[in-house]
């Protein structure tokens, strides 16, 4: 087993992450990366792992909600709640130049 | 003919038909003033808990059911990690490991020949929240983030944009009838994305694949598949090797365009949502979903055309969900559907285009219809008695024989009077008597056409058509 990243994988991270590093950075994280890395894979050490146990860590299954509307936010509150707003429009930066997310 | 193979998926994201958002008791609606539609759930505050909204299952399992899928009974939501301003969670919550529907299929006939497109599978999620650039900023609306979506994904089956066209239509026309989703392209509500490669031999691995997101109508899908597989070609005929890409259609340019190089599965680090409990579903959620899915297109154009509708009609009327509604409140009856169709789709139609209103906004009753129908079949109603008094059929409370009697409509039925016609006609029209004699039928018609004109209309043309041909040959 390699004992660090490679520094395409700690980049690939970054860009992932939306954020820039060093050179120096990109060592430092080469090493600490990989170390985070192998402690959470300590969690396939564990016997008998059933997905389940995952997802469901209560007894209580099948919670549903009617589908009636209930209060909402007023709209003026809402706007002023965020940094900079356009009109009725919460005002962003754009991330990406052309295009949408999911 | 092209010496490349195209394989196509198709993704389509369609937002449901329900009162409230997926995971919050906000309203789900359209075309609201911005950010008017939200919570602290919708907006993604720190600490807010989601709960699932019931009639989301309901609908999934009625979508799952039309498109022929299987029906996971167990299953969890997972969060698709991923940072973007419309989703300020930072996660969006969907169903990575366990989609509620799978291996299903939509049949579709192509130049006569019925193929099934499979689907791989189908999962519920959250909406995003709605972005539009300009100048350098995003601005941010809200109102759509957490619309419940499910998304239908294909299998690499689709073997050109022909193919995909008619998965489109048919897939829309199931799931508007299903009462799923009103599937308007043009309002969002239906949005597709094409996963396109292409490759020189059946048995070749699949080429490098491009995915073409926010195409905004079912024909752009068509050209924007097009253009994308002559785009491959052209770098496959060169040599040239390209990455993975997600790449969008411009409908000013009519071409794709370059968005980003795709993130892959793994770099959304999917892991299961631990806000939102597991849900099973009972045998008793999934045939109370599945009992109360409307009848769908293709039954309904079958009974249609057994009882004397012509395909192009059941078609026609297909295409107008209100008006098939309407109709098919009378299957239980003896109304011949034919008469129905035609002025469902005739005087009616136009009546209701005119004045932009669907057949439930007239006050035409189904008693009404029916004694309607009865009177044009029996012809004491001409078609042309129909058009003077249509718009009062349509806008009054009376039953159609007091408006008959209001409007003074008479379609000579008396048989005394209408021989008193004929004769006057038949010794006005001495020439075209001995055309007729000479064997021009066309001669009849002229004589049909001057007894309809003398009564302004109103004759029963099937009784003066009896009496006029006794007389000429007696």
């Amino acid at each position: 087993m390699k004992d660090q990243l490679t520094k395409e994988e700690v980049l690939h991270v970054a860009n992932l992450a939306r954020i820039e590093i060093s050179d120096k950075e990109i060592d430092k994280y080469q090493i600490e990366l990989k170390q985070l890395l192998d402690d959470v894979e300590k969690i396939n050490d564990v016997e008998g792992y059933d997905e389940d146990i995952l997802i469901a860590c209560w007894g209580e299954n099948t919670n549903l909600r009617d589908d009636e509307i209930g209060n909402m936010l007023n709209p003026k509150e809402v706007i002023e709640s965020a940094p900079r707003h356009s009109g009725n429009y919460i005002e962003v930066p754009v991330v990406l130049s052309d295009g949408e997310g999911a | 003919m092209s010496k490349y193979i195209p394989t196509i998926g198709i993704e389509v994201h369609v937002e449901l038909k329900t009162n409230t958002k997926i995971f919050s008791s906000s309203k789900n609606g359209y075309g609201e003033s911005a950010n008017s539609l939200t919570n602290v759930i919708d907006l993604g505050y720190p600490g807010t808990l989601p709960t699932l909204n019931e009639e989301v299952i309901n609908l999934a399992i009625k979508a799952a059911t039309i498109l022929n899928c299987k029906i996971r009974r167990q299953m969890h939501f997972d969060r698709k990690n991923y940072f973007y301003p419309d989703n300020p969670k930072n996660y969006q919550i969907t169903q990575a490991r366990t989609p509620i529907g799978y291996d299903g299929y939509v049949e579709i006939e192509v130049n006569g020949e019925r193929k099934k497109i499979f689907i791989e599978e189908m999962h519920i999620e959250e909406d995003t929240c709605k972005s539009a650039h300009r100048g350098g900023v995003s601005l941010l609306d809200f109102n759509r983030a957490g619309v419940p979506l499910i998304e239908i994904v294909t299998k690499a089956c689709i073997s050109s944009s022909e193919e995909a066209k008619l998965y489109l239509e048919k897939l829309k026309e199931l799931l508007f009838y299903g009462d799923i989703s009103d599937c308007k392209m043009e309002e969002g509500s239906m949005r597709c994305d094409a996963n396109v490669s292409i490759r020189e031999n059946v048995k070749d691995p699949l080429g490098v694949k491009c995915e073409i997101k926010n195409i905004g109508s079912i024909s752009n899908v068509a050209i924007a598949i097009e253009k994308e597989i002559e785009r491959q070609e052209k770098l496959v005929d060169n040599h040239e090797t390209f990455q993975e890409q997600t790449r969008r259609f411009d409908d000013k340019l009519n071409d794709t365009i370059l968005m980003r190089v795709k993130e892959t599965g793994n770099d959304y680090r999917y892991f299961p949502e631990p806000d939102i409990p597991y849900v099973e579903l009972t045998d008793q959620m999934i045939s109370s979903a599945v009992t109360s899915i409307p009848m769908l297109p293709d039954e309904r154009r079958k009974l249609y055309i057994s009882r004397g509708v012509s395909e192009i009609n059941a078609n026609k009327l297909i295409a107008n969900r209100s008006l098939s509604d309407y109709l098919n409140q009378f299957i239980d009856t003896s109304l011949s559907f034919k008469e129905a169709v035609n002025l469902l789709l005739g005087d009616i139609s136009g009546y209701l285009n005119k004045n932009e209103k669907t057949i439930y906004d007239t006050t035409l009753t189904k008693e009404k219809f029916l004694d309607l129908i009865k009177k044009m079949e029996e012809n004491t109603l001409t078609s042309k008695n129909l058009k003077d008094i249509l718009k009062q059929i349509l806008e009054s409370e009376d039953s159609i024989d007091t408006i008959i009697k209001k409007c003074n409509i008479s379609n000579i039925t008396d048989t005394k009077m209408l021989e008193d016609i004929v004769l006057k006609i038949i010794n006005e029209n001495e020439e075209s008597v001995q055309d007729y004699k000479a064997g021009k039928d066309r001669a009849i018609k002229y004589l049909m056409g001057q007894i309809m004109k003398e009564t302004r209309g109103s004759a029963n043309p099937q009784i003066v058509n009896k009496i006029l041909i006794r007389e000429l040959n007696k």
